[in-house]
């Protein structure tokens, strides 16, 4: 029996070989260029090795010098941190901006949507130069307008702010940054679930008697919430991965106070050239942000249950 | 009503499921950041070079902003004793560095020369993909300072070339140091410099610092005043030797700059570092010689006096103590996979082993040559009319034989990042210097796996 299933299996892939033939560009640079890279890094996890010389195998080492890697915790803490700067502020501007493109009153509502979503498809070292323009301590635009609220409102002694230059001032920088990046692309995967919300619900509400923050209470945000666990979920792993707008504005500094996880990685993989630790690194982060994403999810679902 | 709405948000839920689940598994890409490697393979030979009296062909040089425009014009003088060989200088910009390591590594795709900082030299070495330089390199070695040469070697063996060197001096504004009566002649030491900043402070109201330190800078402050008092961050063996009455004293004069408020927050190169050079924010910048080099490109924009600027020379820590230090430089090295080596090292003898070929480079673009002979050139000793007709090439070149040399390890950037993280949250944090050094050599030895010097403090305390 096993053998003529066997050779069922065989005489079946002859038959349909043009069409493995067809499919197998997918799975050739899948597996040269998804999966052997990962399954290397798992390898390499276990080693040490610069690139250069013959890895040598340290077992679990690379995981034990993790615990006593202080900059990688650093840089793990800036990520939280600067994660929960930007994230709420982006969400919740993405959110009413979509609310107002949505409207149907609103005219010139293209040039709108592509003037808010320019900002994600600028090149980050134009975004830089602007931003370092405005961060700018002394001759930055911002504490131009800080102080010039100031000089009007004496009694709130505002004074410049080091955005750059101070390690409490720099996570701050890179949020406002994030934020002003990264709204008009979320607001348009915000835009695209308002608009898969049938019309015939807010008719039905108002029939009802709703005002408008009603519609939106009762409406609005219970069909969003899939939305939102998207943007969500992009914005953490955007996070523990972004790289450039960091790269560019502050270089992870003063020391390592705005250096994320992302940039930790490259530094740790293309300045010290430690690719055996880099994978461990990565991989357990990785897995980290795996189980805590799967735990996310299972809340949202559990709630939704609930209901 | 609401059934329908929570109908309709489970089956958008399913999606967002799904699309999660993929999302999740997005997360793993980053794992290819380590894993998409270059191949393996056992260590080459170090191949050797040997010179030609006829090279030919065509050579590119890898090298960046200033340093690969001075390499260009110098093409031309070297086609003449060389016609055959074409010279192609690649400005490659960022991260020349790590592309040239994954070239090495890949074993194709390097140049035939490039251009390395001199902190970094030893690590590239360490790799022992570059070509050995010793046949034709030896002869060279008294040409150079210690502080750079050893640097380049490995072993006894040659592996890199001395590009320009970084002497520190401090470039101050004539007209700041006039105006509030600063003589520039009576700054000896550091405590004078503070002195003459808190003065200048003072009597501007406020608005001049003395110099730019912002919290980036720290750590080249502290490398600066280190080498003055002779200190190390590893000892000749590469144990951690950063725990010393020398570290502990540079940290001092620091806190001292900082707690006189004559220091101006900015970052190196920064908008207001650059704009300082043409205002009255910072009256001096306390630097290595290819400062000069930016300071004549910005201010030449500005048509203000050129004698504006002048050069003292660095402050002693103590009376009669050491007034130099390095700061930079670069080196030039050939790629063991270079097949073109006696050209390659043609052109590396023309542009840094030659008088000519060097004093021009200090002429032109302010690049200071690390080749002995060169600075007796008189493109390097004759007055600089930016600078107020001043010999400052000689300033520079006084005593260069006198730099402490530092060891540099191949760990070097890694522990760089180390020191410099340290120093930014030491002064962040109100500058406590309690057991600052202590600490720090324990997370370096912890993460860098290099033991601990005998030099260092805690070493002779845990050892009577």
């Amino acid at each position: 029996m096993k053998n003529e299933a066997e050779s069922q299996w065989r005489r079946d892939i002859i038959k349909y070989r043009h069409f493995y033939l067809f499919i197998s560009p997918f799975f050739i640079l899948f597996a040269a260029f998804s999966l052997y890279p990962v399954l290397f890094s798992l390898f390499l996890s276990f080693m040490k090795w610069n690139g250069l010389t013959q890895w040598k195998w340290v077992g679990l080492g690379n995981f034990t010098s993790m615990l006593y890697d202080d900059i990688l915790w650093r840089s793990l803490w800036n990520t939280l941190i600067i994660g929960l700067l930007y994230i709420p502020p982006m969400m919740i501007l993405a959110f009413i901006f979509a609310q107002v493109l949505n409207a149907q009153w609103l005219k010139l509502r293209a040039f709108y949507r592509a003037a808010l979503f320019l900002p994600c498809v600028t090149p980050m070292v134009v975004i830089a130069i602007v931003f370092s323009l405005i961060f700018s301590s002394e001759k930055g635009v911002l504490n131009y307008a800080i102080m010039g609220v100031g000089h009007m409102l004496p009694f709130l002694h505002l004074k410049p702010i080091p955005w750059l230059e101070s390690e409490s001032w720099s996570k701050t920088s890179v949020a406002i940054l994030v934020v002003w990046r990264w709204t008009g692309y979320n607001m348009i995967i915000m835009l695209a679930g308002l608009q898969g919300i049938p019309t015939e619900y807010y008719e039905a509400a108002m029939v009802d008697g709703a005002g408008m923050w009603e519609r939106v209470k009762s409406v609005t945000m219970p069909l969003m919430r899939p939305t939102f666990a998207f943007c969500g979920l992009l914005s953490l792993l955007g996070t523990v991965y972004m790289f450039d707008e960091i790269f560019v504005l502050t270089n992870g500094g003063p020391g390592v106070s705005s250096m994320n996880f992302g940039l930790y990685l490259f530094n740790l993989s293309f300045t010290d050239f430690k690719f055996g630790y880099a994978s461990c690194v990565a991989y357990t982060v990785a897995v980290a942000v795996f189980f805590i994403t799967l735990a996310g999810l299972r809340i949202t679902r559990q709630r939704e249950e609930a209901k | 009503m609401l059934k329908t709405f929570k109908h309709h948000t489970h089956s958008m839920n399913k999606i967002t499921v799904a699309r999660i689940s993929l999302l999740a598994c997005a997360a793993l890409a980053n794992l290819w950041f380590a894993g998409c490697m270059p191949g393996t393979g056992a260590p080459s030979v170090p191949a050797v070079v040997t010179p030609s009296l006829h090279p030919s062909g065509s050579i590119t040089v890898w090298s960046w902003n200033i340093a690969a425009k001075s390499l260009m014009r110098l093409i031309p003088g070297f086609n003449k004793l060389y016609p055959d060989v074409k010279v192609n200088v690649d400005m490659t910009g960022a991260q020349m560095q790590t592309r040239l390591m994954l070239s090495l590594a890949c074993g194709v795709g390097a140049p035939q020369v490039s251009q390395l900082q001199l902190t970094d030299t030893p690590h590239y070495i360490d790799t022992g993909r570059l070509a050995d330089l010793t046949p034709v390199a030896a002869q060279l070695r008294n040409s150079f300072p210690d502080y750079l040469w050893e640097n380049c070697e490995k072993n006894g063996h040659v592996y890199a070339i001395p590009w320009d060197t970084g002497p520190c001096a401090v470039f101050y504004k004539r007209d700041i140091f006039q105006k509030y009566g600063i003589d520039p002649n009576k700054i000896d030491t550091w405590a004078d410099y503070i002195q003459a900043g808190e003065e200048i402070l003072r009597k501007s109201g406020g608005k001049t610092k003395m110099l730019p330190l912002g919290l980036d800078s720290l750590e080249n402050m502290y490398l600066i005043i280190l080498q003055q008092v002779r200190g190390q961050i590893f000892d000749e063996q590469g144990r951690i030797a950063i725990n010393s009455k020398a570290s502990q004293e540079a940290l001092a004069i620091i806190k001292e700059m900082r707690e006189a408020g004559i220091c101006s927050d900015v970052q190196m190169f920064s908008q207001e570092f650059m704009a300082g050079i043409n205002d009255n924010s910072i009256a001096t910048y306390p630097s290595a010689v290819w400062l000069a080099g930016t300071i004549r490109d910005t201010t030449k924009d500005y048509g203000l006096g050129k004698s504006r600027w002048g050069v003292f020379r660095l402050p002693a820590v103590t009376k009669g103590g050491l007034h130099v230090a390095n700061f930079g430089g670069s080196v030039l090295v050939i790629p063991a996979q270079c097949k073109n080596k006696a050209a390659a090292w043609a052109f590396i003898k023309y542009a840094l082993c030659s008088r000519k070929g060097q004093a021009d480079q200090y002429r032109n673009f302010d690049l200071f040559p690390a080749y002995l002979p060169a600075q007796k050139m008189p493109q390097v000793t004759e007055p600089d009319k930016f600078f107020g007709g001043e010999r400052v090439g000689v300033l520079f070149a006084r005593d260069i034989s006198k730099i402490s040399k530092l060891n540099i390890t191949p760990d070097w950037a890694e522990a760089s990042t180390y020191i410099e993280e340290a120093l930014s949250d030491w002064a962040a944090n109100g500058m406590h210097n309690r057991n600052f050094f202590g600490n720090l050599e324990i997370r370096m030895q912890r993460r860098l796996g290099d033991s601990i010097s005998p030099q260092s403090l805690s070493y002779s305390e845990n050892n009577g």
